[in-house]
């Protein structure tokens, strides 16, 4: 920096003010420096260093480009002067009638700004546009409008932590932003009792507009009104109260669900009960507020509001925050309307519902089949981070059983084998870790999970080999099956069995999701379902042998009553769960056949890009499981091998649909107890029984008039397609 | 006889390669008018710059009616084409234009080593993903809530064929696979 001693007498004074010069620093006039600079590059020219890439060129913001210029100034400079400027009054109003109404809107709004921020925006932007929010102490002589802003904000501040806490926040690491809000408050903690007080004085209120005339005038001596007008108190109190209610009962919901191994669920249930007949009445207030307010909007543009009144809040403004928010451009925000809100606490108490009445199953195929029916409902963000704070505390099983004796639990050992040493085996600590990352991959959103799952099952396959590496240099050869082979042994065989089961359950869960996530056009079914197929064989086949080994002795006992092989081979039944698994490859199986017959005899439109084939799509959707070698020895050769002589003329020989249709069947009284299992069933029977009649009718129709058209829908099934029959 | 009359009236397309600084305010027009993310100037300077041969304009009677922004280079050990932003202004849409100017780069990536080409597109760009689908693109993922807007989007791969994938053998990768960040590759 020059040293201008002429500069130095007249610096700015305002700039003296803020920063004094130092020993090695002192204030200059540059502007004739700048002056000559800005002739060197013109608006929008660019200097390219080495290191100047992709991300920092769009990180550069236009200055005063409103769409890029999140500090660009919009009403106000600060909140004090928004506030001077009488945009947060308190009371909202002086006349006490329309300062209850008031008070109302914005409780209405900020309910609306809350789902707003849920869903995905950030707080700066929706909850804490509220200008009484930011300055709260400012309320405290306001009651009411005191009370419900600070149980919100302490509600906003333990929803953050539980979702920062899960880190199920995926990409949404928007939600726990919260840097220069005031999301925290000296005693917020006394929030409840401080709105149950209010709660208490407009209850007595409330019983005294209800209260027979006679005795009327004597109560209503004794408490101040919520208002003026002594024909509306019943219908405003009405009104304030189950907004109060919720807030409390909700924040309440969300306390109790953090206590350790789920301990606070029963509690929460109720209070989840409480919290939604709350919101019914809310809904039903607005009857009361609209017939009061001069609205002079129709109906259904009311509908789109975010207050029950439909007018406009006072005290909100989301320009005084943005820029607050991170380095990117301001994301343009639309606060979901206040019907939309209360649909969104709705679904989120019934997910929460879900999972406090979750009996904490011990055995891992229980949770990770709890994990998937939850995900069905596409729960958001709050619900998710809920569950998997529960599946995953403190290195355990809902913070309850170590994940060693969940592994042993899960590969049907016997309850010593979970004290082993074997525990403290480098490798099993690392399965354990792999365990618990995984169930926590469970339970984020569907896009990320797929991602995730993509990666860690490499994870598994790698230690999968080097625990089979490990328990052979330890135990030696894996003799086969012999009656007192020692514990370790047995440990180990079944420790492997159930890694690959696991790895392979999360193959075809990466599969799956591929469908929910529409990754997948019609020309791509085809090898899809072939490889859906190949999983699950082998799916099928460990969990099978699992379950085997775990009746071996059971076994062992009845071979020796009955005395004879046959009979006891003839009897044996395949599990269940086997055999619901067998009913998906047959539909997986027949659906591949089918749609490779209509591709090989040009039935259905063979997608051909100019630039690659259909080698390179496999290679593309399967590259993860490819890479795995999931499963071994299956390659774009393999499935061109099964799928390149399916004709229509031999189709009709296997009874895929037919067979898949018959154990579906015969499994529903095994899963009687099961509802989940029950409708999965349902569903693939449908998609049996229509899809066996389509095959039949294009095997005997389908090649000799060209008019007939196939196509796949998902109307039974979210994976399972329904082949439909049309004459074009 | 009417086609043809139609025909003539509308003029032939002329595709033209990146030729300079007088190109750039006609694509950041086309951009800013059609597309839905906010892109700063260097954004543009970065791509148009640095791979002036992977970005095409398309004019229709003197009007620049179309375009198309790309890049390519190493990402993590593969050489890569991506492309960033692709623009046919309303009414000349369905002619084409999207698919000559996006296969035009397509070939120049191909021609110089790219393995594969990547791009994402929003979920609900019915158009756009039809269009990719066709040239061969495979929905590699689903990146949630992706846009400013709110909106999910697809990430699209196309894979060039390669020698070594006949083979149908693949080794294990141990890697530690660093952060994506998917938004700015």
């Amino acid at each position: 920096m020059t040293q201008d001693d002429d500069g130095s007498k007249a610096p700015s004074p305002i700039n003296q003010s803020i920063i004094p010069s130092g020993d090695q620093t002192v204030w200059t006039d540059v502007s004739s420096l700048l002056q000559s600079a800005c002739t060197d590059l013109w608006d929008g020219e660019l200097i390219h260093g080495e290191n100047f890439n992709l991300f920092a060129a769009m990180s550069a913001l236009e200055i005063m480009d409103p769409k890029m210029d999140s500090g660009i100034v919009c009403r106000y400079y600060s909140l004090d002067e928004a506030i001077e400027n009488g945009a947060a009054p308190i009371p909202v109003s002086s006349d006490k009638t329309d300062d209850v109404q008031c008070i109302i809107d914005i409780m209405d709004h900020l309910l609306a700004c809350e789902a707003t921020w849920h869903k995905g925006h950030s707080l700066a932007q929706t909850v804490f546009s509220c200008i009484y929010l930011l300055r709260l102490e400012r309320t405290s002589s306001h009651a009411l409008l005191y009370s419900y802003c600070r149980v919100t904000r302490a509600t906003c501040n333990a929803v953050v932590s539980a979702v920062s806490e899960a880190r199920t926040h995926e990409e949404e690491d928007i939600f726990t932003m919260t840097y220069g809000l005031p999301l925290k408050g000296d005693g917020d903690e006394k929030c409840v009792s401080m709105l149950h007080a209010v709660d208490e004085t407009i209850s007595r209120q409330l019983r005294a507009c209800k209260a027979p005339s006679s005795s009327k005038k004597r109560v209503l001596e004794d408490i101040e009104p919520l208002q003026t007008n002594p024909d509306l108190e019943e219908g405003y109190c009405t009104a304030v109260l189950c907004r109060l209610r919720f807030r409390k009962h909700f924040h309440h919901v969300i306390t109790c669900m953090r206590r350790p191994q789920g301990r606070g669920f029963e509690l929460a249930r109720k209070h989840i009960a409480t919290c939604l007949s709350e919101l019914e009445c809310i809904l039903k207030s607005v009857v009361f507020i609209r017939s009061n307010c001069v609205c002079g909007s129709y109906e259904d543009e009311i509908d789109d509001r975010t207050t029950a009144s439909g007018r406009q809040p006072i005290g909100f403004d989301p320009t005084l925050n943005s820029r607050l928010c991170a380095p990117t451009p301001p994301r343009a925000i639309k606060i979901v309307s206040w019907k939309k809100a209360i649909e969104y606490f709705q679904k989120l108490l019934h997910d929460l519902d879900i999972i406090c009445s979750y009996p904490l199953d011990p055995l891992f195929e229980g949770v990770l089949n709890f994990v998937t029916e939850f995900q069905k409902f596409k729960p958001d963000l709050v619900a998710r981070a809920h569950l998997q704070l529960l599946l995953v505390q403190d290195g355990k099983l809902y913070g309850r059983d170590p994940v060693f004796a969940v592994i042993c639990k899960g590969a049907a050992l016997p309850e010593v084998a979970k004290n082993h040493d074997i525990q403290n085996n480098e490798f099993i600590l690392q399965l354990g870790q792999l365990v618990l990352t995984s169930l926590k991959i469970l339970c984020t959103n569907s896009a990320w999970q797929r991602r995730k799952l993509g990666k860690i099952i490499q994870d598994w396959r790698i230690l999968y080999l080097q625990l089979e590496l490990a328990f052979r240099k330890d135990y030696g050869e894996v003799p086969s099956t012999s009656n007192d082979e020692n514990i370790s042994i047995k440990i180990s065989k079944h420790i492997l069995v159930w890694v690959e089961e696991q790895t392979y359950w999360i193959a075809l869960r990466f599969l799956l999701l591929g469908f929910e996530l529409e990754l997948y056009s019609p020309n791509d079914y085809c090898m899809v379902y072939w490889y859906i197929y190949v999983v699950s064989i082998k799916l099928a086949e460990k969990t099978h042998l699992k379950l085997m080994s775990n009746n071996d002795n059971a076994r062992r006992k009845g071979k020796k009553k009955k005395d004879n092989l046959k009979d006891a081979a003839k009897d044996y039944q395949f599990p269940p769960v086997v055999l619901l698994l067998q009913c998906q490859i047959y539909l997986a199986e027949g659906l591949t056949m089918m749609l490779a017959a209509l591709r090989n005899q040009d039935k259905a439109i063979k997608v051909l890009g100019p630039f690659n084939t259909e080698q390179e799509r496999f290679f593309q959707h399967f590259e993860l499981l490819q890479k795995a070698c999931i499963p071994d020895q299956m390659s774009y050769l393999s499935f061109s091998e099964s799928t390149n002589h399916a004709r229509f003329s031999t189709l009709h020989m296997f009874n895929y649909f037919k067979d898949a249709l018959k154990i579906a069947k015969e499994l529903k009284s095994s899963f009687s107890g099961n509802p989940d299992r029950l409708a999965e069933l349902r569903r693939i029977e449908q998609v049996a029984e229509h899809n066996a009649i389509a095959l039949n009718l294009i095997c005997r129709l389908g090649t000799l008039d060209p008019s007939l058209k196939v196509y796949f829908e998902y109307s039974h099934h979210s994976h399972f397609a329904t082949a439909v029959v049309k004459r074009s | 006889m009417e086609d043809d009359k139609l025909e003539e009236e509308e003029g032939a397309i002329e595709y033209v390669s990146y030729g300079g600084e007088h190109h750039l305010p006609l694509i950041m027009n086309l951009v800013d008018q059609e597309l839905s993310e906010p892109y700063s100037i260097f954004t543009y300077r970065y791509f148009v710059y640095l791979w002036p041969n992977l970005s095409f304009l398309a004019f229709h009677k003197g009007k620049c009616i179309g375009t198309v922004v790309c890049k390519m280079g190493e990402h993590r050990n593969t050489f890569r084409g991506y492309i960033a932003m692709l623009v046919v202004l309303k009414p000349y849409r369905g002619k084409g234009i999207a698919t000559e100017l996006v296969t035009r780069s397509i070939k120049v990536m191909m021609e110089s080593g790219c393995e594969e080409v990547t791009l994402e597109a929003e979920v609900t760009n019915n158009g756009a993903l039809a269009l990719y689908g066709r040239l061969g693109f495979v929905r590699a993922k689903r990146l949630f809530r992706y846009y400013l807007n709110g909106v999910d989007a697809f990430r699209l791969k196309l894979l060039f064929p390669r020698p070594e994938l006949s083979s149908g053998r693949f080794i294990i990768e141990n890697e530690d696979m660093p952060q994506e960040s998917e938004r700015h590759q």
